[in-house]
């Protein structure tokens, strides 16, 4: 699974490889969307891939040098305008876009890493994907 | 064996037997054609997909003082007004008037927001006359200040339509909406085995069971009839339209939405349902029609012409499964090679069902009863214009002016300015295309001090063909913003160059 999060790293932390040691001890997988060192503030967008445990593991070690907050969303079906013609499903590179036995076009927030290709094809405007 | 009075009869005590043509298959295979027609009364069908021609006759009413309107704009979008002094065309495809919106907001969404009871910005110009003094009106209208919003769509419903794929190294975008490059999915429309027009079909005749001029319909969440055959009617061939009217004003947006193909196009998504009455065995059969059953033709879009290559045939159950193995024609292996290729629905299944669902429901609530059709639809015709394509060897006259990689920057800006030339195509011994010289990068060489040819040439030149026709030779250059190509036949030799030169003295200066 993958987890987006907001994370702001303690003072006394700041100048330490905290990314990279929780990376080697949990063996998730991070990637750094946004990141803002000053000398005040170290402000970062984490993306965490791995199993549920893994991931659970890290979010426990970041919560010990710093605070850390889920991203709610990254995208959106808007269940009005969407018709589940289901054109955009090949469009998604990591497969989070899926179909249901009833035809209904389901996304997997999950999955979702935010590239926007099915916001790009999507005739109906019907996704709307959070900027971060 | 039934006739349409009985089966209305029946609706109106509330003892007719209605079905969607998904349960009717399962239905003709229990019982066969003739227990069906003996049990069921009712085969409801219905599709939705994106159906551009598409629109509506609105009448504004007159404004005091009169105006005859001649240019009339609905938020922005072009409507025909061509006709009596206050009555206008809105089409579907209309793209908006302001080219910053463009087709992110056309005729179709119009369409839409009126239906969806928005308030739509009204601005019409015309020429005065004696009896209407008005020069321009500018005014705020809603679906309900309209006297009259009829939907007339000149082709809805087609039968079946072939699916599309996309040979090309590049990303195209066509009504079919996006395609991937070579060949990395087909997108598919139409509802099969729901489909109105499908599940009316005569096999063997050729001719439609029941459905003609003045069959009711759902149309767009209400009430509408078939008026005729659709424009590119085609029953030959399995490719029949349907030609439909209905009131706007008893629309819903839940079954009418406007969408924008990107970089394609705006249109009108449509659900459109009709009512089979089960006359006979010959009608029940026709109703069992599946999705197998129908045979979907794979065409390449990436050949930017009227007869599109045929790369594959299919049928819908396979497209709907989600992928589809086609066999191409590898260029690097020079054999057929198998590809499993994603496919993608561009009208929906799930609401064609919940068409076919309502209008079910319509009719078992006793709300909707069936209509005697006054005459059958038309023979149609789909041939093709009478229009000649120009190819890029009706205007390559001269003989090519090439040379080899090993010239020199000085002979090189010699033979471009004694003849009189902008593009040097480079070859090798054989007369093949090695890459290309502008007088832009001559001058670069001279500036910077750059001795060879090799060096300051483009190697990925963007290249024609002699069977290409020249509007698609003057989209590439535009695509790819370059002035001149150098053409090649099937050996990769290079036999001549076309310039945009050449291209604005025949097509004249206009936005390719
Ligand atoms: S392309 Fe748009 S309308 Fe179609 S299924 Fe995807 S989100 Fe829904
Ligand atoms: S934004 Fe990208 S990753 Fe997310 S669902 Fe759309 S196509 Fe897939």
């Amino acid at each position: 699974m993958k987890k987006r999060i907001y994370y702001w790293v303690h003072e006394e932390y700041r100048d330490k490889p905290i990314i990279a040691k929780v990376i080697l001890e949990t063996k998730v997988l991070i990637n750094i969307l946004v990141a803002k060192m000053k000398p005040q503030e170290s402000f970062l967008i984490l993306e965490l891939s791995g199993s549920e445990e893994q991931i659970e593991k890290a979010l426990n070690m970041l919560k010990k040098y710093g605070e850390y907050e889920d991203i709610p969303k990254t995208i959106e079906k808007n269940k009005e305008r969407c018709i589940d013609c289901g054109a955009c499903i090949v469009h998604c590179p990591v497969n989070a876009i899926s179909r249901e036995e009833d035809f209904t076009i389901v996304f997997n927030e999950k999955e979702c890493i935010g590239c926007k290709n099915c916001v790009k094809i999507c005739p109906l405007k019907a996704i709307e994907v959070c900027e971060i | 064996m039934k006739t349409i009075r009985e089966i209305n009869e029946k609706i109106k005590k509330g003892d007719a037997v209605v079905v969607t043509a998904e349960e009717m298959i399962e239905i003709v295979e229990e019982m066969g054609p003739k227990g069906a027609a003996k049990e069921v009364d009712v085969v409801t069908t219905g599709t939705f997909g994106a159906m551009c021609s598409s629109g509506v006759f609105l009448n504004f009413g007159h404004s005091d003082p009169p105006i005859k309107m001649m240019r009339t704009y609905l938020n922005g979008v072009e409507a025909y007004s061509g006709l009596a002094a206050v009555d206008a065309y809105l089409g579907a495809a209309q793209p908006n008037s302001d080219d910053d919106i463009d087709i992110n907001y056309g005729g179709a969404h119009v369409i839409e927001d009126l239906v969806a009871g928005k308030e739509v910005r009204l601005v019409a110009e015309g020429y005065t006359t004696d009896c209407y003094p008005r020069k321009r009106v500018s005014t705020t209208i809603t679906l309900e200040d309209l006297n009259q919003a009829i939907m007339v769509n000149p082709r809805n419903s087609y039968q079946t339509y072939p699916a599309a794929t996309n040979s090309r190294e590049e990303k195209i975008y066509t009504y079919m909406g996006t395609l991937l490059p070579e060949y990395s999915n087909i997108n598919y429309s139409g509802a099969g085995q729901l489909n109105p027009l499908q599940n009316d079909y005569n096999r063997e005749r050729k001719t439609y069971n029941t459905i003609g001029i003045g069959t009711k319909i759902f149309l767009g969440g209400g009430i509408g009839y078939i008026i005729g055959e659709g424009t590119q009617h085609n029953p030959e061939k399995a490719f029949g339209t349907l030609m439909v009217k209905g009131d706007l004003k008893t629309m819903s947006t839940k079954f009418l939405r406007a969408g924008t193909m990107p970089n394609y196009g705006c249109t009108l998504y449509v659900g459109v349902g009709v009512p089979i009455p089960v006359l006979n065995e010959e009608v029940a059969k026709a109703c069992a029609v599946r999705d197998e059953d129908i045979q979907v033709p794979i065409l390449d879009f990436g050949v930017p012409r009227r007869d599109r290559p045929v790369v594959a045939k299919t049928n819908y159950k396979e497209l709907r499964k989600g992928e589809v193995t086609i066999e191409i024609y590898d260029n690097e292996l020079k054999r057929w090679v198998e590809k499993t290729v994603k496919t993608a629905s561009v009208s929906s299944y799930k609401k064609s069902r919940e068409v076919a669902e309502e209008l079910k429901r319509w009719i078992l609530n006793g709300d909707f009863t069936l209509s005697e059709p006054v005459a059958p639809l038309g023979r149609g015709s789909c041939k093709p214009m009478k229009a000649e394509a120009k190819l890029v060897r009706d205007i390559l006259s001269r003989p090519p002016i090439v040379a080899r990689p090993n010239i020199s920057i000085e002979e090189a800006a010699r033979i471009l300015t004694e003849k009189n030339i902008n593009h040097l195509p480079i070859v090798d011994e054989e007369g093949k295309l090695l890459g290309i010289v502008t007088s832009w990068d001559i001058a670069r060489a001279v500036a910077q001090n750059i001795k060879s040819i090799c060096e300051i040439m483009t190697r990925k030149v963007i290249s024609s063909t002699l069977d290409e026709p020249i509007d698609v030779v003057a989209r590439k250059m535009s695509r790819y913003d370059i002035s001149g190509v150098p053409v090649v036949d099937s050996s990769g030799r290079v036999v001549g160059m076309v310039t945009a030169e050449d291209l604005s003295k025949l097509l004249g200066h206009r936005k390719f």
